[in-house]
């Protein structure tokens, strides 16, 4: 338990590094892909729906390093994931097949869908509570940014799915 | 896709409403925590940048080399670096011109001010890059360096970088030039005016804009006088009526205009001259005084 608590922490951490140094030299169209959200969102998808405080977990720890990496408060990220996940876990008990009960077919358009929402409660916790009254209006950028950052999820799927089934 | 209403009544958070009061004090706790940590965001953020910042340093080189190297790849060897060396070259050259446009101008105290600017009269400080998010940009210095909040930020070719936006004490923010946040007044200046440097030569009024952020690393002028002739390759310098920077800062060029006529202003495609992927140094500046 701790073990499996202590790696996700540093894959998180990891990421979060990754994503602010590394992966920004390599915008597509000027955006650069969420790695950290890729992760909480492929963990969360397979995380058992009866275990609603796996979900908090996972969204306490992304969300704290999107949000130390971010020139906000604390907080937004993590409560932003948080509502997320538990919204992905109520369509997904609302979604399944008798063959397999994670499929690939529900992972991209819930991934894009949620990471756009992600990106829309963000960006209205900015504009109207953030005390630096940032602007983060939406654009194309953002439809470029999350079929960047689901080439990644897809990644994380299949590696998931494929190698660490036993990591749950 | 079959909707399954037996599983949704079977989630965890319909069929157990007893549970609602563990939820609640779990999200209670939750913002209860949130809120101290927030109270100590400064500290606690400087503590986890110093511990990281050997390590973001680090991937902020290898993704400088990694993007170079598959930038490249289908290119010659050398041919990248002379490119990179022409770039650099080009934009010493560009600055040159907006301080000799200065002294054409015959604005003595103009140009002495860009000349002081040119010659580095200013007092830097040099950081290293190691983080970006959303046109924000993290240094390796803060307070504990002298730098505060509002000061102006250039990179070695004297090109405008952005300004500082948040201070730590041992990092800052900076708010790029492309933040979505950012509104720098800005003055145009015509290429194809530049070649006749004899004093006798009528040169032409000069046009002022405003460069905003568009985001994503790129931005837009906007607000410039309809009647006004701008053209492509036009390279833009902070303006003097700018008091957040000091004036005759490279900022880009226009690489495509946008006129309605009717609208008052027209507006422009921008290229801006600072490239955030392969700057690894840049300088801010701690003693400019905004003009009164």
């Amino acid at each position: 338990m701790w073990k499996k608590s202590i790696i996700t922490i540093l894959l998180f951490c990891f990421f979060a590094l990754l994503q602010d140094s590394f992966i920004t030299h390599f915008s597509f169209f000027g955006a650069v892909p969420s790695l950290v959200f890729a992760l909480f969102f492929t963990l969360a998808f397979f995380v058992k729906e009866s275990n609603i405080y796996q979900i908090i977990t996972l969204a306490i720890i992304a969300g704290f390093f999107l949000d130390i990496f971010s020139f906000t408060y604390i907080g937004p990220s993590i409560i932003s994931l948080i509502i997320i996940g538990i919204l992905l876990k109520y369509i997904q008990s609302a979604l399944t097949t008798r063959d397999e009960s994670y499929p690939f077919s529900y992972f991209l358009p819930l991934f894009i869908g949620f990471i756009l929402l992600n990106e829309l409660f963000i960006g209205l916790y900015i504009h109207f509570l953030d005390i630096n009254k940032l602007i983060l209006s939406f654009d194309i950028k953002i439809i470029y940014y999350a079929l960047y950052s689901s080439i990644f999820a897809t990644l994380f799927f299949y590696i998931y799915k494929r190698n660490l089934k036993n990591f749950r | 896709m079959t909707l399954n209403y037996r599983a949704m009544k079977n989630f965890s958070i319909h069929n157990k409403n007893r549970k609602w009061p563990k939820y609640l004090a779990v999200a209670v706790m939750l913002l209860v925590v949130l809120f101290i940590l927030n109270i100590f965001v400064a500290p606690v953020r400087n503590a986890f940048y110093t511990i990281s910042k050997p390590i973001q340093g680090a991937l902020w080189t290898a993704g400088n080399f990694s993007a170079g190297l598959l930038g490249g790849a289908f290119k010659y060897g050398s041919l990248e670096k002379e490119n990179e060396n022409l770039k650099q070259e080009n934009q010493k050259l560009l600055s040159q011109i907006a301080t000799l446009q200065s002294i054409e101008q015959g604005n003595q105290a103009q140009s002495d001010v860009s000349l002081a600017c040119q010659n580095s009269d200013f007092q830097y400080v040099m950081a290293g890059v190691v983080g970006l998010d959303k046109d924000i940009i993290s240094i390796s210095k803060g307070s504990a360096n002298g730098i505060a909040e509002g000061m102006p930020v250039i990179n070695q070719q004297n090109i405008l970088v952005g300004k500082v936006f948040k201070v730590y004490k041992n990092f800052s923010d900076i708010m790029l030039v492309s933040n979505k946040n950012s509104v720098i007044n800005v003055k145009i200046q015509q290429q194809n005016v530049i070649t006749d440097t004899s004093a006798s030569a009528t040169l032409p009024a000069e046009i002022d804009g405003v460069l905003k952020g568009d985001g994503g690393l790129t931005a837009h002028l906007d607000l410039v006088p309809i009647n006004s002739n701008i053209n492509p390759y036009d390279v833009l310098v902070t303006s003097s009526l700018e008091k957040s920077f000091p004036k005759d800062l490279l900022v880009g060029k226009i690489l495509q205009k946008t006129k309605n006529d009717q609208e008052p202003f027209q507006k422009a495609q921008i290229s801006l001259f600072f490239d955030v992927k392969t700057a690894d140094n840049l300088f801010v500046i701690t003693n400019y005084k905004n003009p009164k």
